[in-house]
């Protein structure tokens, strides 16, 4: 039964043709509120109090360190569903998340870095958060090489699915160990400042850029998801017959 | 079950380097270290204890590299699947065989190493304990690794399954400091014999699966 | 009795259909011989027959589900680093040793017994590997080209032996480009590429 429903609703060719029509829309809406978004952020926002200027960058670390995480749940859902009921389009949307996960997850620990700089005097510092996202980073590129080195692409979504998903049940495992050994060594340890306690002024601008960010990774997910139905069904009576 | 155990230890005892290689492998790392430092200048007791550390999770890596390679190379896969219908228990068994004839013996020379760098001897048995159980750990995670790689090499073998022994590493780095200082240990040890044998049932389920998947 | 049959098999690699729509049934005592150009499944169907590789389309029903098979394909199964002796023990217990090391003295292995497996030539080592076949009675017994490499005597050993496990209602499935000297139903796998 929800086999069925599932298999119906999750064929390449449905997805293809529902985003088509969807995707226009997010990217704009992407676009629109990302710039929305940062001209508020970076030009109307107030200066913070403590850290000058410099802070303005959280307006690109923030939500690319959410999605970098997010992304990473997103593919442990669709590993989970092409294990179990072996949807092939989950498959092709963990391949295709992977790379946008991994530049996502390289854009956050990159502008951390730099906003490490003025901050912290440093662009790395073996804190817990950076450890683990850096740790992430590593398993992205663990996954994407994985895939790539069989020859048949069946067994390594499959394999790949496998990884995700061994990766999705450490990932919690990884941050409260990390936790634990940073408390262990460095107790004083500087700690990126919480949501909470951030002027209402910096907030709304954050948030839309998340938002923003969000619209704009989905509708880079839809195109390159898009694309990479296309090369793996080249050789499908629909495909011909769509494009 | 006894016929594979017996099956895989005949045939790694076969295999010199696969067993010696990795033994030879730590002691090299745990001799030349202190040799490559200003002793005069650090002070090695304090960070010795993290060499070992880390050189068991090299030699751990470099003992399961090509776990199951060979078997998948010549063909062994596939009749032992006509003959048990999964590797669950072939799984198991290499991990057991391999812990064993490889993980222990590195747990011994490693605590060997520690009480030589300042370790009361009175704590050798507990250490010994802990690192027979986090190589435990580890061999299960790098058999894992494996039996997704099996024949590409070391990189991608490091790429899916270091990131799954990070908090192994940690935990063990905890786990010494409570018998440094004496609190605590058996708080861990009973966390790290739960966790080996949760991972140690579970582990070679999902190895069955991947092997599955590779000769299909 | 039927054995086993297959029920409108497919199998496709990458979306490439290597061939499909299959059916045909292998009763006891018979023989089925796969025949068909380089690359057209022969070994693939063979897997799915076995249960290695799971078919595209289609099922496979045994009439027993624990049955018995033994198998040889493109892979030895056999450990270079150790003595045809040792081999033979990896794979047999005590009981069945016996006939297995009979086996290496008919096949002529008697004088390499004790040297490494990799010393020995490519025909050595398939005889090595056949005697997994020979030596232990089964159901249903496999083989993907087994007479590739072997000399006059051995070919005639391996087709005695298949001639007298026909008779005992033992059932045989294989691919070869010779053709051996049996009773055999044929399944030309060239006429079906789509």
């Amino acid at each position: 039964m929800i086999t069925a429903f599932i298999h119906k609703f999750s064929s390449p060719k449905s997805f293809v043709v529902l985003t088509a029509k969807l995707y226009p829309y997010f990217i704009c809406i992407g676009l629109c509120l990302i710039s929305l978004g940062w001209i508020w952020g970076l030009l109307f926002a107030p200066e913070d109090a403590v850290q000058g200027n410099s802070y303005r960058i959280i307006f690109l670390h923030v939500p690319s360190v959410i999605y970098a995480e997010l992304i990473y749940f997103f593919m442990a859902v669709c590993a989970l569903m092409h294990l179990v009921w072996r949807v092939k389009l989950a498959a092709y949307l963990i391949k295709s998340a992977a790379p946008i996960g991994a530049m996502i997850t390289f854009i956050g620990l990159f502008s951390g870095s730099i906003w490490g700089i003025p901050t912290w005097g440093t662009w790395w510092q073996w804190d817990a958060r950076i450890t683990s996202t850096l740790i992430l980073f590593i398993m992205y590129l663990g996954i994407l090489t994985l895939h790539g080195s069989f020859s048949n692409l069946e067994k390594a979504d499959r394999l790949m699915s496998i990884l995700v998903v061994i990766g999705v049940i450490n990932i919690p495992i990884i941050k409260k160990s990390v936790d634990w050994w940073s408390t262990l060594h460095q107790p004083a340890s500087i700690s990126v400042s919480s949501g909470s306690s951030i002027d209402p002024s910096m907030l709304y601008p954050l948030l839309i850029s998340v938002i923003g960010l969000g619209f704009v990774l989905i509708s880079l997910g839809i195109l390159s998801s898009r694309s990479y139905i296309y090369t793996r069904e080249k050789n499908k009576k629909w495909v011909s017959e769509y494009v | 079950m006894l016929r594979l155990i017996s099956i895989e230890s005949f045939k790694l005892f076969r295999k010199l380097k696969s067993w010696l290689g990795p033994l030879l492998i730590l002691v090299l790392v745990l001799v030349a270290f202190p040799l490559s430092i200003d002793i005069s200048q650090y002070d090695l007791e304090k960070f010795y204890f993290s060499i070992i550390v880390v050189s068991l999770l090299m030699t751990a890596f470099v003992a399961t590299e090509g776990m199951f390679e060979e078997d998948f190379e010549d063909g062994s896969l596939e009749q032992e699947f006509l003959i048990e219908k999964d590797f669950y228990k072939l799984a198991l068994c290499k991990i057991i065989v391999y812990v064993l004839l490889i993980g222990v013996p590195i747990a011994f020379i490693g605590s060997i190493f520690s009480f030589a760098n300042g370790v009361a001897i009175g704590s050798f048995p507990k250490v010994f304990l802990l690192l027979s159980l986090s190589n435990l750990l580890l061999f299960n995670l790098f058999a894992f690794g494996n039996s997704l790689s099996i024949n590409k090499g070391a990189m991608l073998g490091v790429l899916s399954s270091l990131p799954l022994a990070l908090p192994i590493i940690i935990l063990l780095g905890r786990a010494i400091r409570s018998v440094q200082f004496g609190d605590g240990f058996s708080e861990m040890i009973a966390l790290m014999a739960g966790v080996g044998l949760i991972v140690s049932a579970l582990m070679p389920l999902i190895i069955s699966a991947a092997l599955k998947t590779h000769i299909d | 009795m039927t054995l086993l049959s297959a029920q409108k098999i497919s199998y496709s690699i990458n979306d490439k259909k290597l061939f499909h729509g299959l059916s045909f049934n292998v009763q006891n005592g018979e023989a089925l011989h796969v025949k068909g150009s380089n690359g057209s499944g022969k070994s693939t169907l063979l897997r799915i027959l076995l249960g290695i590789t799971p078919p595209s389309k289609g099922k496979i029903e045994r009439s027993n589900p624990d049955l018995k098979i033994s198998y040889l394909g493109h892979k030895n199964a056999i450990k270079n680093y150790l003595t045809p002796a040792q081999n033979l023990e990896l794979l047999f217990n005590e009981s069945e040793l016996g006939i297995a090391l009979k086996w290496l003295r008919e096949l002529d292995l008697s004088s390499v017994q004790e040297e490494l497996t990799s010393n020995l030539s490519f025909g050595q080592k398939k005889k090595l590997a056949l005697i997994r076949v020979l030596a232990k009675p089964q159901e249903l017994i496999v083989l993907d080209e087994p007479f590739v490499g072997l000399d006059q005597d051995a070919s005639q050993i391996l087709n005695n032996f298949l001639v007298n496990q026909l008779s005992n209602q033992v059932s045989l499935i294989f691919t070869s480009h010779i053709h051996p000297d049996v009773e055999c139903k044929v399944l030309d796998l060239s006429n079906n590429s789509a």
